[in-house]
């Protein structure tokens, strides 16, 4: 049969959404984010329906498990479950600290590879194959000894690098699973703190793991790319400070970073191992345990613990507060912490609210509004300079962090708690954001060309080091004032500024608004172009005396901050006449887009329009700076 | 386009007295250092500006091209899902109003929605059209909507196409009498359409084309030679005409068949109605012949390259009579005289050069003979001498 059906052409192949994950590989939990059919990013759960999954891999007999089944590892097989290893990565064995106490296998010195951190663990090896048989399927003549045929107890030495290896495939497997397709490449995100050697050992574990690694980004990007990701749907401006509150499991980092239109520098970081999840499980282990000695009279001494049985009393202890804390962050009453056979074969359960819960803590949240302090005072800046808040990590989910740090800020702070977006797993959710920042950053990677010299130049502006990451920002804000007859201040006018410090050059900024005309026949616009220095004015004013309570009150002073613009030099002015004006209740008000360009040098060219009915009317522009 | 940032707020108006101020500093502060996040969308944005060496303009420009393209690019799977091209189309009311026992008379491809492709669909188009179509008219999307909430007309009109679409042998049957080619088939072009028109051999291809690429799709022989154009050689004009004459067309008209009263258990009657059927079918069939031609006759008397490839025959003819005798042939022998003569003349200078050239040998020679005696005379002299 001829075919004349069935001939019309095929269409065209639109290649969709890469499958490309982004992975947040912090040092005691990581998760995976991969891209949705609209394009967003979302974290996925494991296989055990885990969106944060432990960086543990612990090893019983001849199996290996890998995440959180390996963290219950901890109570029972300790020595055979590896976690904290992210840290080491990169790192000589000579370099590590040991006088820290671990719960998990010790570090040792590799024996082969001279100063190289490894792990030991004693596993069960399967039985060897049978010895080889003739023909006629009997044994054939050997000099070997009768192999066993159980399996044998064998030592098996594992170098960091093959530790995250192991993992990180497990992450990538997962991923698929759920994908059902391979993943074509993934971005990892890294500390700031993480130098050129550990660079080097996380990519190169990936890559054994089977993992095409598109870029390894800094924390603090990730985070910003998941926070601009929809920055005009939250009715932030784009130019915004950015401070970045990562409270994880065993450290806390921060970084304030300047947002000018998406793009994003930092300004200042600090890193604090000693302040974490970990230590607010300190604090709730010791309460439990308290509560538990009270309530069965029985001595249980943890954190440190002192004998065996304490010991892995705190562990169990350690799990259950796990599932405490989760309860606190994502609800408003009181949550329990269970636990079998926590001593002597007595049980425990006891519950633990918000408030009590926040004072147990509040010691951790006292010491992230110290180093905030510090940070911020490190960039020469103020609290009050701080445009937004964002959390990372899982004790950044604690609502109590976000009241307590509140208090310095300003009130119009906008951070994921006042957004409304952590619960349910929303936007500002700080256990996904940066998973989800990463899958975000690969899909923009994985989409770049690669086909002539000039892309393959923009591509390599995403590695480590690039110099097209050297950039120039200016240093004060520009801005437009618009002289306003018996003004107040010391202004004389409205000022709007358009182009705010620490924005990268070059830059641009368009405005638009409505001017008023006032009620003369002559309509004409002007203003002036200033540089101005913004500060916060810090005014020590005394309390209001309390008439009742006065014997009690200390007397001290409330600092009232203000923020402050002063003008310091007259770049330019530009005046344009209306025609396009409309007059309503006698005064003629006319819409008008003002564009601020400065340029790699720091030129800077103004340029006015008035905009109509029929777009944008005549333009009236300024240039400033080297020609 | 750039980003433009609206804001609330409403400047007060210019003072009368204000008059533009002199600048009090040339340039901007310095600039200061910084280390980009090489993160998100607007880094990318910043390379590619850097290393292209962009303005922010010509940037906007080749951003909106690339959206433009994108666009484009997801234009027909809009949902996300490759639809093969199949894509919507318009169910104009007197297609939702069909009624399912007419089956027969319905466009089966208008009823998918594959009516921009007709006979070429594939089948996994109307696999995929036939599920579109189902998942918009299922019955149990009706219910609860206002109206009758039984009326599944529609949906078995979907079906049945569906059946008839998707079976090889009932779709050649429908694609044999498919309603929207017969109307076109009607609409032959004659004689005085292309001998009246102001460029009788443009009009010819421009009408014709059309017609022979419509029954194109009836050949069991593919490819069908198409009509060509006007420049085509001879051997391509008369293959063509050749193929159309020979057509060989699976064409068939099963379709029409009138139904066998399934009722009556007369086989007499079923008998009747399967023998006028047959003969039917015969009749259309020869009728079908006798079109196409009809068609390529009238093509044939028409066609421009026939006259040409005529014309050119003639003239070849005559070219060659002319080569016999006449003024070519004087011609020619006007040439052989002056030919000869040439020859005869390099033939003389030829000869006349050897004649010098050999007395001039003779001398020499004469010469040489007379330089020896001499030698030897004065040799013997010597000799004496001595």
């Amino acid at each position: 049969m001829a075919a004349p059906n069935g001939t019309a052409e095929a269409p065209i192949e639109v290649s969709a959404i890469p499958t490309v994950v982004g992975i947040n590989f912090g040092n005691s939990y990581a998760s995976i984010a991969v891209l949705t059919k609209e394009g967003s990013a979302e974290c996925i759960a494991n296989e055990d329906g885990e969106r944060q999954i432990a960086c543990a891999v612990a090893f019983f007999g001849e199996e290996m498990y890998v995440g959180n089944q390996a963290k219950h590892q901890l109570v029972k097989n300790s020595q055979n479950t590896i976690t904290g290893f992210r840290n080491l990565l990169g790192k000589k064995f000579s370099d590590i600290p040991k006088d820290r106490p671990t719960a998990s296998a010790p570090v040792i010195q590799h024996p082969d590879h001279p100063d190289e951190p490894a792990y030991k663990v004693q596993i069960l090896q399967a039985a060897p194959t049978p010895l080889p048989t003739t023909a006629s399927n009997t044994p054939a003549a050997s000099q070997a000894a009768t192999p066993r045929s159980e399996p044998t107890p064998a030592e098996r030495i594992l170098t960091v690098s093959e530790v995250t290896s192991i993992f990180l495939k497990s992450l990538v497997q997962s991923a698929e699973d759920f994908l059902g397709k391979k993943v074509q490449g993934a971005v990892i995100s890294i500390p700031a703190w993480f130098n050129e050697a550990q660079r080097a050992a996380l990519e190169k574990a990936a890559a054994d793991a089977g993992i095409k690694v598109l870029q390894l980004l800094e924390e603090a990007g990730a985070a910003a790319v998941t926070a601009t990701s929809n920055a005009s749907a939250q009715g932030i401006s784009a130019d915004r400070t950015q401070l970045i509150v990562d409270l994880g499991s065993s450290a806390l980092e921060l970084s304030l970073l300047s947002i000018r239109d998406g793009l994003a520098h930092s300004l200042a970081t600090l890193s604090d191992p000693g302040v974490g999840g970990d230590a607010i499980d300190d604090k709730l282990i010791k309460y439990f345990a308290k509560e538990f000695t009270k309530k069965t009279k029985t001595p249980l001494a943890v954190a440190p613990a002192a004998d065996a049985q304490d010991r892995r009393a705190e562990a169990k202890l350690r799990l259950a507060v796990e599932h405490t804390k989760r309860t606190i962050s994502a609800s408003p009453g009181a949550a329990t912490c269970a636990v079998e056979s926590l001593k002597d074969g007595l049980d425990y359960t006891g519950s633990i609210n918000r408030l009590r819960f926040d004072m147990e803590a509040r010691s951790v949240y006292e010491r992230v509004y110290a180093k905030v302090q510090e940070l911020v005072a490190a960039a020469g800046l103020d609290l009050y300079d701080v445009d937004e808040i964002v959390y990372v990590g899982g004790s950044a989910s604690l609502p109590g962090l976000d009241e307590h740090l509140a208090q310095g800020f300003t009130e119009s702070i906008a951070t994921p708690f006042t957004a409304g977006t952590v619960v349910g797993g929303g936007e500002g959710d700080p256990t996904t954001i940066l998973a989800r920042g990463c899958a975000l950053q690969a899909k923009l990677l994985a989409l770049l060309a690669e086909e002539t010299e000039e892309e393959r130049e923009v591509k390599s502006a995403f590695a480590y080091g690039s110099k097209w990451q050297q950039a120039k920002a200016t240093n004060k804000t520009i801005g437009m004032l618009f002289p306003e007859e018996n003004a107040e201040g010391p202004l004389g006018g409205q000022w709007i500024p358009v182009v705010l410090r620490e924005t990268v050059v070059p830059a641009r900024r368009t405005v638009s608004f409505e001017v008023d005309l006032g009620e003369s026949e002559e309509k004409k616009v002007g203003f002036e172009v200033w540089e101005a220095k913004e500060g916060v004015k810090i005014e020590k004013i005394k309390p209001p005396r309390d008439e009742e309570e006065e014997e009690e009150e200390e007397e001290e002073d409330i600092e009232v901050k203000e923020k402050t613009v002063e003008k310091e030099s007259l770049l330019a002015s530009l005046t344009l006449a209306a025609k396009e004006a409309s007059q309503k209740n006698g005064r003629w008000t006319t819409k008008l887009e003002v564009q601020f360009v400065v340029d790699a040098e720091g030129k800077l060219s103004v340029t006015a329009w008035e905009v109509g009915k029929n777009g944008r009317g005549e333009q009236a522009s300024v240039a400033v700076g080297p020609a | 386009m750039a980003n433009v940032v609206e804001l609330p707020v409403v400047p007060p108006p210019l003072p009368k007295s204000w008059s533009p101020a002199e600048s009090t500093a040339k340039t901007i502060s310095p600039l200061v250092e910084r280390r980009l996040l090489p993160a998100g969308p607007a880094y990318l944005a910043h390379v590619k500006r850097a290393v292209h060496k962009l303005t922010f303009e010509e940037h906007d420009k080749h951003v909106e091209e690339e959206r433009k393209r994108l666009e484009a690019l997801n234009g027909n799977g809009a949902n996300g899902q490759d639809d093969l091209g199949v894509g919507e189309e318009e169910e104009p009311e007197e297609l939702l109003a069909l009624d399912a026992k007419e089956w027969k008379k319905q466009d089966h491809y208008a009823v998918l929605g594959l009516s921009h492709l007709r006979y070429k669909a594939t089948e996994d188009q109307i696999r995929i059209a036939h599920r579109k179509k189902v998942l918009k008219h299922h019955p149990d999307k009706k219910a609860g909507l206002a109206g009758d909430s039984n009326d599944d007309s529609f949906f078995k009109c979907i079906q049945k196409a569906f059946e008839v679409l998707i079976n090889p042998e009932r779709r050649r049957q429908f694609d044999s009498v498919d309603p929207y080619f017969e109307l076109l088939e009607e609409d032959v072009p004659t004689a005085s359409q292309i001998t009246k028109a102001k460029d009788p051999n443009a009009a010819f291809f421009k009408l014709f084309a059309p017609v022979f690429e419509r029954e194109a799709r009836f050949s069991r022989k593919q490819p069908v030679p198409m009509l060509g154009t006007y420049e085509e050689s001879k051997e391509t004009v008369e293959a063509f005409y050749d193929f159309w004459y020979n057509f060989d067309s699976w064409r068939s008209y099963e379709y029409l068949d009138k139904e066998v009263n399934e009722g009556s258990d007369n086989r007499d009657d079923k008998r009747y109605t399967e023998k006028k059927n047959k003969s039917e079918r015969a009749r259309r069939k020869k009728e079908d012949i006798a079109r196409l031609r009809g068609i390529v006759d009238l093509a044939l008397s028409l066609d421009p390259r026939i006259k040409r490839i005529k014309q050119e025959e003639k003239e070849a003819r005559e070219a060659k009579k002319k080569s016999k005798g006449g003024p070519a042939a004087v011609n020619g022998a006007k040439n052989e005289e002056e030919e000869k003569r040439k020859a005869e003349e390099e033939a003389r200078r030829k000869e006349e050069e050897e004649k010098i050239a050999r007395a001039e040998a003779k001398k020499a020679k004469a010469a040489a003979a007379n330089a020896a005696k001499k030698a030897r005379r004065a040799a013997r002299a010597a000799d004496g001498d001595a």
